[in-house]
């Protein structure tokens, strides 16, 4: 039986959440649950203060609904089950976490998976800046695991990751993949400028029918349909996300880049 | 017991565990996709004097492969995974790498251990080479001269049963050959298993041991027709012709089971005996009795 998390808060004041995920939460009763720490801005307070808590939280399956775009670190840190998430939510969704799968019915904010280590996060609709990216002076960000966002998403997606696949269904902001260390980012829709400045490692992806314009540091190889892009599109498809027949047979042309920084890094455009 | 007019024999198998990787191999089309394959699995039909055991088990639809190409699954066998580690990347570098189009990825889902193979063969790269973690599975992105070999970085390896056999003895070598090659097509047609002689059959089944010392095997004496007389032949007083196929599977289920079609494939005409080769039981670990396989 799942356990249901309903948002019953009234504040304009940041509610964060971390540390409430299903492993964490497993074995305790709904009373316990609901005495478990939040913090609403500066404030420590409890999970009654702003959930109703109902259901059963042996199945490591957590549901989460209400008006949920206040409520932050959602999945923080999480290792294993599932959170679903009925409707938007706010920033720093799984969070660092490193294995189970988090769904999102709805928008999300700022720092998606960031310096996440595992795991699947998909958003069905849109999402914020920052996904999969290291956090302001860490080394590295994203390092394993997949975040599918079918909307859209903002700038500096994939900043620093190290390894794993981000991909978008919709367009995106600025600096995708800038100082990307290694991992895939694929973007369906349009997007911004100066993608994979400085990366050193890595493929960033664009499936769209126009493409942006690549920084000159890139240098174009070759039009070439490569086999390992079956392989990733298929794995994919296999989450549900939806990839037409015509896009997995197509070529792309290859650059090489950031050329500043050893070109051993490339961004694939389809033709 | 009998099947028709042959005689299958009141006997068993005796077969060994080894070790063994199932490789998925794909390419642009069957004529590239069959180069690839003769290469690997060729000079493999024992370990007698092979690195490895190896054949097709299946050949695989666009569907069925990871990269949506057409492919084939292939089974190679060694006494160790040590024995393994050397002759994979040795197999498929040299004869897949070298071969347009293709791609290899690991068949199996998990394994008691796991060779390198991408991570070895990834240096013919020099440097070049690029790393893709493709849902959980690394693999390996060679630049070659039509693109790029995309192999995985490791393969699963598990224990698996070589060695099981079937002898066929005919009265004519004509029809003899024929019921060898129904056998061998009768193994080609069950998941799980591969016979690794040529065709699937061997002509020259061996012994343990020979009067000269170096040799670690020698003629099976006792199945050579021109034999008879000089030594004590386990040919029927008919027979003029005998066959071994030999079969190696990922469990002794799927060795029984090929061997029972084997035996049902190749009863017929002229068909006098049907029995299997074995050490009296002090060597191999499985002992597969035909009577058994067929009931």
């Amino acid at each position: 039986m799942t356990l249901e998390l309903t948002y019953n808060g009234e504040t304009n004041i940041p509610v964060e959440i971390e540390g409430i995920n299903p492993g964490t939460i497993q074995s305790l009763s709904n009373a316990e649950i609901e005495k478990l720490p939040v913090f609403h801005g500066k404030e420590k307070c409890v999970v009654g203060d702003f959930f109703k808590v109902s259901g059963d939280a042996a199945d490591l399956h957590m549901q989460l609904s209400g008006t949920l775009t206040g409520v932050h670190w959602i999945g923080t840190k999480m290792e294993a089950g599932q959170i679903t998430i009925e409707g938007d939510c706010g920033r720093h969704l799984g969070s660092e976490m490193r294995g189970g799968s988090i769904t999102v019915n709805g928008n999300a904010g700022d720092w998606i998976g960031a310096e996440m280590k595992g795991g699947l996060i998909h958003v069905h609709g849109d999402g914020g800046h920052q996904v999969g990216a290291a956090y302001r002076g860490s080394v590295r960000g994203m390092n394993r695991g997949t975040i599918i966002i079918d909307g859209n998403a903002g700038n500096e997606i994939g900043l620093t990751m190290r390894r794993g696949l981000i991909v978008i269904g919709g367009n995106a902001g600025d600096l995708i993949g800038f100082n990307m260390l290694a991992g895939t980012i694929m973007v369906f829709g349009e997007s911004g400028i100066r993608h994979g400045a400085g990366m050193r490692r890595g493929s960033i992806i664009f499936m769209g029918e126009s493409h942006p314009k690549l920084l000159p540091s890139f240098r174009h190889a070759v039009r070439y349909q490569p086999e390992f892009m079956q392989v990733l599109l298929r794995k994919i498809t296999a989450t549900g996300f939806e990839i037409a027949q015509p896009i997995l047979d197509s070529n792309f042309d290859l650059y090489h880049g950031d050329m500043i920084d050893g070109g051993r890094g490339e961004i694939l455009l389809r033709a | 017991m009998n099947i028709g007019n042959t005689e299958v024999e009141d006997t068993f198998a005796e077969a060994f565990g080894m070790k063994y990787v199932r490789l998925i191999v794909t390419a642009a089309d069957e004529y590239w996709l069959d180069a690839g394959l003769r290469e690997l699995t060729g000079y493999s039909s024992s370990v007698i004097a092979c690195d490895a055991e190896a054949g097709v088990e299946q050949y695989l639809s666009e569907e069925e492969t990871p990269d949506g190409r057409i492919g084939a699954a292939v089974l190679i066998f060694g006494f160790s995974t040590d024995g393994l580690q050397k002759a994979v990347p040795n197999r498929v570098g040299q004869c897949v790498m070298t071969c347009p189009s293709t791609a290899v990825y690991d068949g199996l889902e998990d394994g008691d251990k796991q060779v390198a193979l991408g991570k070895q063969i990834r240096f013919f790269g020099d440097g070049f080479q690029k790393a893709k973690i493709l849902g959980d599975d690394r693999h390996w992105r060679i630049p070659v001269m039509d693109g790029e070999f995309l192999v995985q970085d490791v393969l699963n390896v598990r224990a698996g049963v070589a060695g099981g056999n079937v002898i066929l003895q005919g009265s004519c070598k004509t029809s003899a050959l024929a019921a060898a090659r129904r056998g061998a097509e009768a193994v080609a047609a069950t998941r799980g298993v591969i016979a690794p002689f040529p065709g699937g059959v061997a002509r020259s089944g061996s012994k343990v041991g020979s009067i000269y010392k170096t040799l670690p095997a020698s003629t099976s004496d006792a199945y050579c027709p021109t034999l008879k007389g000089r030594v004590e032949s386990k040919l029927h007083a008919d027979a003029v012709a005998a066959y071994e196929i030999v079969v190696d599977g990922v469990d002794e289920q799927a060795v029984g089971e090929a061997m029972a079609a084997v035996i049902q494939a190749a009863a017929g005409e002229n068909i006098v005996r049907i029995g299997a080769g074995n050490y009296g039981g002090k060597l191999g670990k499985f002992h597969i009795q035909l009577h058994e396989i067929l009931s």
